[in-house]
């Protein structure tokens, strides 16, 4: 399936000059149709970054301070808070991350398995470079040295109460075992604005499409919320640990304690710097 | 080390393909095909060729196969790749064949003196594949072992276990070869039965990644196995990787998107009216989800890199 026409529209109106020119340096690990294993592909890379345009550029104007942390060659673990009841944050940290690294890097999001289950969303997603939440495709695209954002909070965290904004849930540490496990380290990412912009109303028990609830949002669009990306230091796991102490369960708590600190020190420091959630 | 191979299956594409390239190795003295056919002519004449016709659902001609030719010509490594070709069919003579076959030439083979190396030819069906699945599947992925399983799969899997635990409990080297699909018509390729008709369906908003192996990287896999004196269960992917919408694309087929629910009823409809070979219930799920093989340890293995891609289309043009 090529990348629909609507979305070729859309790359042409909203894809500007500048940012074609530096998606041109581009590299994917193609298996020679264009594709790299996991199906990621150059054409709807750059679709994706012209659809997203108008929600990064004008309806969230993100803006990002600290890129100069995420390494710009070799694997690196991206870790970052997540709300919003649509998984927005993560296509604009995608996005912050095409866009504002030389040469253009590519994250790949780790999604929950249910979204594999979503007609047409599986494919747009995949695509872009998104893959499924198992240990194999993270260790696969950590071997090949690619950059991986999780949300460690999970699924639970999108339908996160209102009160509850900026307050990180429970914090998994498969992340803190596979960075130790491969030598990589963790980038904590702070991302503020995601959590207001969809307050959930209620959920629904649908289980549509492997759905875990059907979220009721408060509005019928996301609110535009002004979205800023704190990019932290990175944890230098790798050298801090031994690679055979992935298996140490003390450890891998440790370190993934470690992360959930520096996100929520980049939480507070963006809430403390924001004058307000639409500014 | 010169080697004197036994190859089952040698009347299918992959099986002269395979024998012609034994042919062509200095390193291989002797040859014993085996089919249930007549010999096909795309055999080559060869002097260090023996064709043999032996069935092997029956046990009787397997213990001649062994006590006769196979003594006589000195053979010390088979290869066994015969598997039924045919998805729609099913019951105990197929089992026969897919299965219990293996269990015999194992069996036979380990108490043979002369016999060392035993190359099976497994394939990518015997992986469980789901949405939790990793992508890139290595050798230690689940294997599907559900018990509703179709025959064709079972018996794959059943084959493949039982060539599997007799590595290390019989003086025999085993290699077992997990080939990526074979994108070629006759050699029981479901996706070359999904492509014999003009138009062909998939499942609306998916659009997996497969990996396709040509038949010329599959028997130069098996010819590295021949050859290699290590003991090791090995993923044989291809050198095309793509989206199964381009599989489609590229084989001049037109792809119509149906609504998944619709897409087992609607096979089963084409399938009594046009007797094809497709089943939807065999390939449901890498219709949803992506599955490629991790060729890393064959090539630190066996030094196999594929390198001999498709030829679009694979799959001949459909006349009339």
């Amino acid at each position: 399936m090529g990348v629909p026409l609507t979305f070729r529209l859309m790359e042409k109106r909203y894809l500007t000059p500048e940012l074609r020119a530096h998606l041109e340096g581009l590299e994917i690990a193609d298996t020679g149709h264009g594709f790299d294993s996991f199906g990621l592909n150059e054409e709807w890379i750059r679709a994706g970054a012209g659809v997203f345009a108008p929600l990064y550029d004008s309806w969230f104007r993100v803006d990002s301070t600290g890129i100069e942390h995420v390494p710009t060659e070799g694997g690196a673990v991206l870790a970052a808070n997540h709300a919003g009841t649509i998984p927005i944050d993560g296509m604009m940290i995608w996005n912050d991350v095409l866009r504002k690294t030389t040469p253009p890097r590519v994250v790949r999001t780790v999604m929950d398995h249910f979204v594999n289950l979503l007609p047409a969303i599986s494919i747009i997603f995949g695509r872009c470079g998104a893959v499924g939440g198992s240990r194999g495709n993270f260790h696969e695209l950590l071997e090949r040295g690619e950059l991986i954002s999780v949300f460690p909070e999970g699924l639970p965290a999108i339908g996160k109460p209102w009160s509850d904004r900026y307050t990180l849930c429970d914090w998994r540490q498969g992340h803190a075992e596979m960075a130790i496990r491969h030598g990589v380290p963790i980038v904590p990412i702070g991302v503020i604005g995601s959590e207001e912009q969809l307050p959930t109303l209620m959920r629904l028990p649908i289980h549509l499409f492997g759905l875990p609830y059907l979220p009721i949002p408060a509005s019928p669009v996301p609110l535009p919320t002004k979205y800023h990306i704190y990019y932290g230091e990175p944890i230098p796991v790798h050298e801090d640990y031994r690679r055979d102490q992935a298996d140490d369960a003390d450890v891998v708590r440790e370190a993934s304690e470690r992360v959930k600190a520096a996100v929520a020190g980049l939480l507070q420091r963006g809430l403390s710097e924001r004058t307000g959630v639409f500014r | 080390m010169s080697r004197s191979v036994l190859v089952t299956g040698a009347t299918t594409p992959l099986g002269v393909a395979f024998v012609n390239s034994l042919l062509a190795d200095p390193e291989v003295s002797n040859v014993l095909a085996l089919g249930v056919e007549e010999r096909p002519a795309a055999l080559v004449e060869h002097p260090e060729l023996t064709y043999a016709r032996s069935d092997l659902r029956r046990p009787r001609h397997i213990r001649r196969l062994l006590s006769g030719p196979v003594r006589e010509l000195g053979i010390d490594t088979i290869v066994h790749t015969a598997l039924h070709r045919s998805a729609r069919d099913e019951g105990g003579a197929i089992h026969k064949l897919n299965v219990e076959s293996t269990r015999l030439l194992l069996r036979l083979a380990a108490a043979s003196e002369h016999i060392k190396h035993f190359v099976y030819r497994s394939d990518a069906t015997v992986y469980r594949v789901r949405v939790s699945a990793p992508q890139v599947l290595r050798e230690d992925h689940a294997l599907e072992l559900t018990p509703d399983a179709p025959q064709w799969v079972r018996d794959r899997v059943e084959g493949d276990v039982i060539v599997c635990t007799h590595m290390g409990l019989v003086d025999l080297r085993i290699m077992v070869l997990r080939c990526a699909e074979i994108l070629a018509p006759n050699m029981g390729s479901q996706l070359a039965d999904w492509l014999g008709s003009r138009m062909t369906l998939r499942p609306m908003g998916f659009d997996p990644m497969v990996n396709l192996l040509s038949l010329g990287d599959a028997s130069e896999a098996m010819r590295l196995a021949v050859h290699s004196d290590k003991q090791a269960i090995l993923n044989v992917p291809g050198a095309d990787t793509l989206p199964i919408s381009r599989v489609a694309e590229r084989n001049g087929r037109r792809c119509v998107d149906v609504p998944g629910p619709l897409m087992g009823p609607l096979y089963r409809l084409r399938g009594r009216a046009r007797k094809g070979d497709f089943r939807y219930d065999l390939n449901h799920n890498r219709f949803h989800f992506s599955m490629v093989l991790d060729g890393r340890r064959a090539s630190e293995v066996l030094g196999y890199q594929p390198s001999h891609p498709l030829q679009w289309p694979a799959v001949p043009a459909i006349r009339g």
